[in-house]
């Protein structure tokens, strides 16, 4: 079966800006699929380009196997995005936009109703059927666009940066609601750059930066690059500690700072046994240790860093 | 149903409860002002006015009137909705939807020629209050009615996607519309005019309109019927094939 996406060299540049700079891209069907990427990275033109909001300047898209011009309808008719910035019929109450956006897609109208309750049960906010998009307040306009994305029952929900501006709660509750429809099988592309998300709900992230992707990995191997540190705390200041780096080559750097020693390196929790034996052996008194493990977000700053060196940086506000 | 319909009738029915809705903006505006024009140009006026081709001045402007409200409000439906759309970007609710770009234009224009034929026949039915109107050729009037709306409709659509503010669209109604249906004879007869006006005034599209809906009224016309509905209908499909064209482009709609 085809790929949820499946992307080819893609490219979209808007005069001498290449937002989209040759991307390769294949999301498999039933995936909770993170894109990441620092502000401007080229995330929102990349999902824009499926459903057809902005022109390819070059390369491949399909979804679900349907090429995004050539099989329009088809490609658009398996997406529910719930976009960035808000888009929202403001002349109707939103059960009627619901409504709209079913009929839209095919949904007769009966069964959009239906429908449109179903979804406004759901994001939590039935009580506000009969209220116009403009006077929900911030928190229920997010809870609108989830919304939105579901009245079609979508094969794949695309969610660019859904959680925005949202409090905790709110987000916990859309993560959940997102989840549980990851598990009855619809494909998820979530585009956020608040990276804990990502390593919370993601099978598998691309690094997207300067309309590249950097990689493509689950969040777990992502941090396997990161390096964590191994704190250990001693009873006595030590003249002298062993050499860590000799012994395995995952340590990268030891720091001796009075009675602590932080040992820095990949694969921490593996390092760390080690390095308590070690001290051991050399007669040192351990009374703490702590493993403080890379976060995905130490690793991406990391990534789209080196990335800003390579390219020329682009200032972005969006 | 299948899914192409249902998803043409959920746009249409969406563009035309936009303007039922709002009977104020739509309705009437409109309404105030052929009160005051048949009072002003066809009661006081009209009065001091002989016949014009054997009709009363008041019977003469009547499809005029007619044609100037029908196709203004066409073309306001459409031009508006697609530029708001456009501008608050809820129009993206449409264009990321699998209907398809034929549909998306039919409905657009359909819904704004609904529009423009029940402002025409409010007018009528306006003028009908003032003076005793028939309906001599009921057929023609039907089909310049249909012609003329969706035409108007249809070029709202170009000027909907073409602007980029608000100040666009007023400046396309006041420098284009406005002139042209002031000399396109909705006041006046072609033959009061000077024989080489008479024959730059040919150029006017709207002669031909308002002369067809004269026609369906009065029986009357300075122009062709069959040729004018011909050329008309032409016309029209020449810019909802150029509207089609420009959805597919993205033109005004996507990056
Ligand atoms: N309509 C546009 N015109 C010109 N440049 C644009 C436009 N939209 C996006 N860009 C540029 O393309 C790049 C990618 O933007 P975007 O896809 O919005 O990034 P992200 O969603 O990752 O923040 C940025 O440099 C942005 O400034
Ligand atoms: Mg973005």
């Amino acid at each position: 079966m085809e790929p949820a996406i499946e992307i080819r060299d893609l490219r979209k540049s808007y005069g001498d800006v290449q937002a989209l700079d040759g991307v390769d891209l294949t999301v498999p069907r039933g995936s909770f699929f993170g894109l990441l990427g620092p502000n401007g990275a080229g995330k929102t033109t990349f999902i824009n380009v499926l459903v057809g909001l902005v022109r390819k300047s070059g390369g491949e898209a399909r979804v679900f196997g349907h090429d995004v011009e050539a099989d329009y309808r088809e490609a658009r008719d398996s997406i529910g995005l719930a976009p960035q910035e808000f888009n929202v019929d403001r002349f109707f109450p939103i059960r009627e936009v619901l409504e709209h956006k079913a009929g839209y897609h095919g949904i007769p109208r009966e069964r959009a109703s239906e429908r449109a309750e179903e979804v406004l049960k759901r994001v939590g906010i039935y009580d506000k059927r009969d209220t116009r998009f403009d006077w929900l307040s911030g928190g229920m306009k997010r809870r609108f666009m989830l919304a939105r994305a579901l009245i079609t029952e979508p094969d794949l929900l695309i969610l660019d940066e859904p959680t925005a501006g949202v409090d905790v709660q709110l987000r916990h509750e859309l993560w959940e609601t997102i989840v549980d429809l990851n598990q009855r099988g619809t494909t998820i592309l979530l585009t956020t750059h608040y990276i804990e998300e990502a390593e919370r709900l993601c099978d598998e992230v691309a690094i997207l930066d300067s309309g590249r992707v950097l990689d493509v990995a689950t969040p777990e191997a992502l941090m396997d690059r990161g390096t964590d540190d191994v704190v250990v705390q001693l009873r006595e200041e030590p003249t002298a500690v062993p050499d860590f780096a000799a012994r395995d080559d995952r340590v990268e750097s030891v720091e001796l700072d009075g009675t602590m020693l932080v040992v820095t390196a990949r694969q921490g929790g593996l390092v760390a046994p080690e390095v308590v034996s070690l001290l051991d052996d050399d007669g040192h008194e351990i009374v703490d240790l702590e493993i403080r493990r890379t976060s995905l977000e130490e690793v991406f700053v990391e990534m789209t860093r080196q990335g800003e060196e390579r390219a020329t940086p682009e200032v972005s506000s969006s | 149903m299948n899914v192409d319909t249902t998803g043409f009738l959920a746009l249409l029915r969406r563009e035309v409860l936009r303007f039922l809705r709002r009977p104020r903006n739509t309705f009437l505006p409109p309404f105030i002002t052929n009160v005051l024009y048949f009072s002003v140009f066809g009661v006081i006026l009209g009065e001091r006015i002989n016949e014009i081709a054997g009709v009363p001045y008041i019977l003469f402007i009547l499809p005029g009137l007619v044609v100037l409200g029908a196709i203004s409000n066409a073309f306001e439906n459409t031009s508006f909705n697609i530029f708001h759309g456009r501008w608050n970007r809820y129009i993206e609710e449409v264009l990321t939807s699998p209907l398809s770009y034929q549909t998306m234009v039919g409905a657009y224009v359909l819904a704004a020629a609904i529009r423009g034929a029940i402002v025409g026949t409010l007018i009528a039915l306006i003028g009908a209050f003032f003076t005793t109107v028939g309906v001599v050729r009921p057929l023609y009037l039907v089909a310049f009615g249909v012609v003329i709306t969706a035409l108007f409709a249809s070029l709202g659509v170009v000027a909907g996607l073409w602007a980029d503010d608000f100040d666009d669209l007023t400046m396309l109604n006041q420098f284009i519309l406005r002139p042209l249906v002031f000399f396109g004879g909705v006041f006046y007869s072609l033959n009061e005019l000077p024989e080489t006006v008479q024959q730059v005034s040919l150029l006017n599209p709207m002669i031909y309109m308002v002369n067809g809906v004269r026609y369906g009224f009065l029986g009357v016309s300075e122009v062709d019927p069959n040729a004018s509905l011909a050329v008309l209908a032409g016309l029209t499909a020449v810019v909802i094939t150029l509207d089609v064209a420009l959805f597919r482009r993205g033109y005004g709609l996507s990056e």
